[in-house]
């Protein structure tokens, strides 16, 4: 491994990362709260050993799949350990633990919050906390491919780490340009909402912090209860929609900007997609109609938005689900295993994944009946590889057995089993809250120690789609067998 | 600048392997999800999983806002059908390639009838290529710039004891000479004057025509004046053909050694003259049998690049002065640096770097690739409207990986250092690292748009592209 490469990639993403903290810094100074010290402190660290890692000169600059996986894993690790720095400092959240939990649940675009009353924090923390989320949402690296200069090629393999999805596309030659294409998408929509939100009524401020919840598919927000503090339609309505537009491929932005409605309208993995979150809405609206006292208006405009908040795994609320019917919490909690579709800010397992599995075992059925037919399995019009078909079973293997043996071990800690699934679920597919002890209006701080961290690495496994992490720590027998 | 390449093949990888170095957006197509899937993880490019003939793949692609199409697949009437699709649907320029020699004849008729701007035949260029060698009086690898007034060769410096171990500007004996490259241990570097010189180097002299002809004599560099009159060709493919035709126009007796009986009987009945062998080219005994030992040269050419190597070997040892031969794979170079073959050429670098005259545009006279693939010759004429123009070569700010190896300057070879001034309409022969391409730019770009259109006028009207 070229651990040489991997340092210096290392060093320009500290730098960059102490260059996103200054808006918050300028936010401190401007309310006149007594964090900027904090965010100076933060700054001045985070930058000084970014700049010193990434000085020396690399003589070998070639990353291959290794440093790649490497750049990507570390690079998340070491970002989150001094995204931290600003909440310790500043005595928002006095245990370092605490806070790593918090940014990484920032960075994953988890959502799930181990701080009670959010309220009381000075809003300089609290923009950089949100800010987490949108750098997150897009990928801290793929943003540093965007600026460094010269990564070349090398840049391909960091971007297929960090980027969700089994099949990485590019969608200009140059995997710079690519990286750019998709930050100017992401700016964008971010823009749009700001200016939707701010003309519904809410500050700059606090719009800026609910977009880049939402873009990002986070899920922290300003208040204690969340989006639910925003009594209007109007709000619910705007931010349901940009949740379902964040849950998209960006690179289908890209086309619609090219005007190529055909790959728009072809694409199968968004109308499956589309298709998920129509029925989900309808079901839980005709659920929750039907079994309380709600309006049907009210019913369907909960239904879309606690629809598309789980599946796009943002995890904002409007409404304490975890107090609806049996129906629509199961439903909820199937749709925290979907996410959102590949190359999207959304996580868990992916539509496409799900999409091709479908597939699958449809054509496990018609095997059956003909047992020597050649069913390739097609998504739109190509033929999806065998090794992609094989690539993705195993993904879903590993998801589930990670489910499963999460939930086991959180359960040691004597939490009953419908609150440590949902906590697992939650964490690994990066939605934010879950059901019972971490339903809608509680938090995760009554954890232990040991969960919290345990649940960190869910996080940061389910936002790098479990390979990238695994593949470095697994054992040395398991790499060289071939 | 936009580039299409549609098929990755050793020719289609290499070019857009070259092409990215220099600033060019590279979309490569090929059926082969393998060869795909390869291009990807080595090279910064957009890559297309698709058959390139179907026009629903080309208009997904926008041709139209593309600025050339290379089309490299293995088959001449693909890559001819392509290439008319493509220019149908809006592509500006495309460039075919085209092999087979019962088309060479008709190919002005296709360019005009198809819409193809320029053909490319690799292995005609090839068998160009090492006619020029073999009917040069020395053993090394050479080019020619400057219409033969500037000579560029590379000699082992095991060769000039006398020099092995000092530093360049300890070596006072090359009046007119500069050594702008050195090759060791598989890698090309570019010197200063205080690179020690070190046994096994492998160095690349320009200069002077009178130069380097008084270097080769005052080491015993040439193999005595030899006049070939027998050449043994190993494999009698397409560049077995053309090189035997070519050679029977200098009244050389070319003795071709083919397995397959097939084309034998096909060189026979179209080769001008020569003599075609039936028989397995490795058997020493059926090579003996035709005098081996008596040929004035060995060019092996076959399609296996081991078989090549190796029976070069053999001639060599068999006492032949010599040994030509032909390596596809890049991989073997580096060895081949340290075995007795007098001259190795890649037929896909001849290619490329055609191609890149042309992309480079402006006033490029010509681009080689030195055989390691790591640096690369440049000639260029200076535009009078570069804002190079009469400046002191010091104050260009050259990167380290670049070397202005020779100047023309009225007619008059100039081996410059860095108070030399650059005026217009000197030529320039320029030495640079394969990764400092991109500081070439400032001796040919104006403004990047313009290159494109320049570069196919300017090409109109020099004429010399590698077709025929």
């Amino acid at each position: 491994m070229n651990y040489g490469i991997v340092i210096k990639v290392m060093g320009n993403l500290l730098v960059l990362e102490s260059l996103m903290m200054t808006p918050s810094l300028l936010i401190s100074i401007f309310s006149r709260e007594d964090d900027y010290i904090a965010f100076i402190v933060s700054i001045a660290i985070t930058a000084l050993v970014g700049f010193f890692i990434s000085r020396p000169k690399v003589k070998n600059t070639k990353i291959k799949v290794k440093e790649g996986l490497a750049i990507v894993a570390y690079g998340w690790i070491f970002s989150s350990f001094f995204a931290a720095l600003p909440f310790v400092i500043s005595g928002s959240i006095p245990s370092f633990l605490d806070a790593l939990f918090e940014t990484i649940s920032g960075f994953t675009t988890t959502g799930a919050t181990i701080i009670n009353d959010i309220e009381v924090l000075p809003r300089g923390i609290l923009f950089w906390r949100s800010l987490t989320h949108w750098m997150g949402g897009m990928g801290i690296l793929v943003f540093t491919v965007a600026i460094i200069p010269t990564l070349g090629v090398g840049g391909f393999q960091v971007f297929k780490a960090e980027s969700p999805g089994p099949i990485s596309d590019k969608i200009a030659p140059r995997i710079k340009n690519t990286a750019k294409i998709l930050y100017k998408t992401y700016i964008a929509i971010t823009l749009l909402e700001i200016m939707f939100l701010i003309f519904g009524g809410m500050s700059l401020y606090e719009a800026s912090i609910h977009t880049f919840g939402t873009v990002g598919t986070g899920g922290f927000s300003t208040r204690n209860s969340s989006i639910g503090a925003f009594d209007s339609t109007y709000i619910h309505i705007v931010i349901s929609v940009f949740m379902i537009l964040s849950g998209v491929n960006f690179s289908l932005y890209f086309a619609l900007y090219r005007r190529k409605w055909k790959d728009l309208l072809k694409n199968e993995e968004l109308r499956f997609y589309l298709g998920v979150v129509a029925s989900a809405t309808i079901l839980i609206g005709l659920n929750l109609y039907l079994n309380t006292d709600n309006t049907l208006g009210i019913s369907f405009r909960d239904s879309l938005f606690q629809s598309s908040s789980i599946l796009t795994t943002t995890g904002y609320g409007t409404a304490n689900f975890d107090k609806w019917p049996t129906f629509s919490k199961s439903i909820l909690f199937i749709l925290m295993f979907i996410g959102g579709c590949a190359g999207s800010t959304g996580g868990a397992i992916k539509n496409i994944r799900i999409l091709l599995l479908l597939k699958m075992i449809k054509r496990e059925i018609a095997k059956i009946f003909h047992p020597r037919a050649v069913v390739p399995i097609k998504l739109g019009k190509k033929v999806v590889a065998e090794e992609t078909i094989l690539s993705i079973t195993s993904f879903f293997i590993l998801y589930i057995t990670l489910f499963v043996g999460g939930t086991i071990i959180v359960s040691t800690q004597g939490i009953d089993l419908e609150s440590s699934a949902s906590a697992v679920a939650a964490t690994l597919g990066n939605v934010g809250p879950g059901f019972g002890f971490v339903g809608p209006t509680q938090n995760y701080s009554e954890f232990n120690n040991f969960i919290k961290l345990f649940l960190s690495l869910l996080m940061i496994l389910g936002r790098l789609e479990l390979f990238t992490i695994i593949a470095l720590v697994a054992p040395k027998s398991w790499k060289n067998e071939i | 600048m936009k580039v299409i390449i549609i098929g990755a093949g050793k020719l289609g990888y290499k070019l857009a392997e070259s092409m990215i170095n220099s600033e060019v957006d590279v979309t490569l197509v090929d059926s082969n999800p393998e060869v795909i899937n390869r291009a990807n993880e080595h090279l910064d490019l957009l890559t297309v999983c698709a058959n390139g003939l179907e026009i629903e793949i080309l208009k997904d692609l926008e041709i139209e806002t593309y600025d050339l199409l290379i089309a490299a697949t293995s088959s001449d009437e693909t890559n001819t059908i392509i290439c008319s699709l493509a220019k149908k649907l809006g592509c500006k320029r495309t460039i075919s390639r085209i092999r087979n020699p019962e088309y060479t004849e008709q190919l002005d008729f296709i360019k005009r009838e198809m819409g193809i701007d320029h053909i490319i035949n690799p292995d005609l260029a090839t068998a160009d290529e090492i006619l020029k060698l073999a009917l040069k009086d020395y053993n090394f690898y050479s080019g020619d710039f400057a219409k033969g007034k500037v000579q560029m060769i590379d000699i082992c410096v095991n060769n000039m004891n006398k020099i092995i171990g000092k530093k360049l500007m300890e070596i006072d004996s090359l009046k007119g000479l500069l050594i702008a490259a050195i090759s060791r241990d598989g890698k090309i570097k570019i010197p200063d004057g205080s690179t020690k010189l070190e046994i096994d180097d492998i160095i690349y002299f320009i200069g002077k025509r009178e130069s380097i002809e008084k270097l080769v004599k005052k080491y015993k560099l040439n193999s005595g004046s030899i006049n070939i009159k027998n050449v043994m060709i190993l494999g009698g493919g397409k560049i077995g053909y053309y090189l035997a035709n070519k050679l029977s126009e200098f009244n050389i007796k070319s003795t071709v050694v083919e397995q397959n009986n097939e084309r034998c009987v096909y060189l026979m009945n179209n080769l001008k003259k020569g003599l075609v062998i039936h028989g397995d080219g490795t058997d020493l005994n059926l090579l003996e049998e035709e005098n081996l030992s008596e040929m004035d040269a060995f060019i092996a050419v076959t399609g296996f690049d081991e078989q090549n190597i190796l029976m070069s070997l053999l001639a060599k040892q068999s006492g032949i002065k010599k040994v030509i031969t032909k390596i596809s794979r890049p991989n073997y170079t580096n060895l081949i640096e340290k075995l007795d073959i007098d001259i190795a050429l890649n037929p896909v670098n001849i290619t490329v770097s055609d191609i890149l005259r042309y992309i480079r545009g402006g006033k490029v006279v010509s681009v080689s690739l030195l055989l390691g693939d790591q640096a690369e010759v440049t000639e260029v004429i200076v535009d009078e409207d570069l804002p190079i123009v009469g400046k002191a070569i010091s104050d260009l700010g050259l990167s380290k990986g670049i070397i202005i190896g020779a100047l023309v300057h009225n007619g008059d070879v100039i081996i410059p250092n860095g108070n030399t001034i650059i005026n217009k309409y000197d030529r320039l022969i320029i030495y640079s690292l394969v990764e400092n391409v991109q500081g070439l730019d400032m001796f040919f770009k104006k403004n990047k748009e313009d290159r494109i259109s320049e570069l196919w006028n300017s090409n109109k009207s020099n004429g010399e592209f590698a077709s025929t």
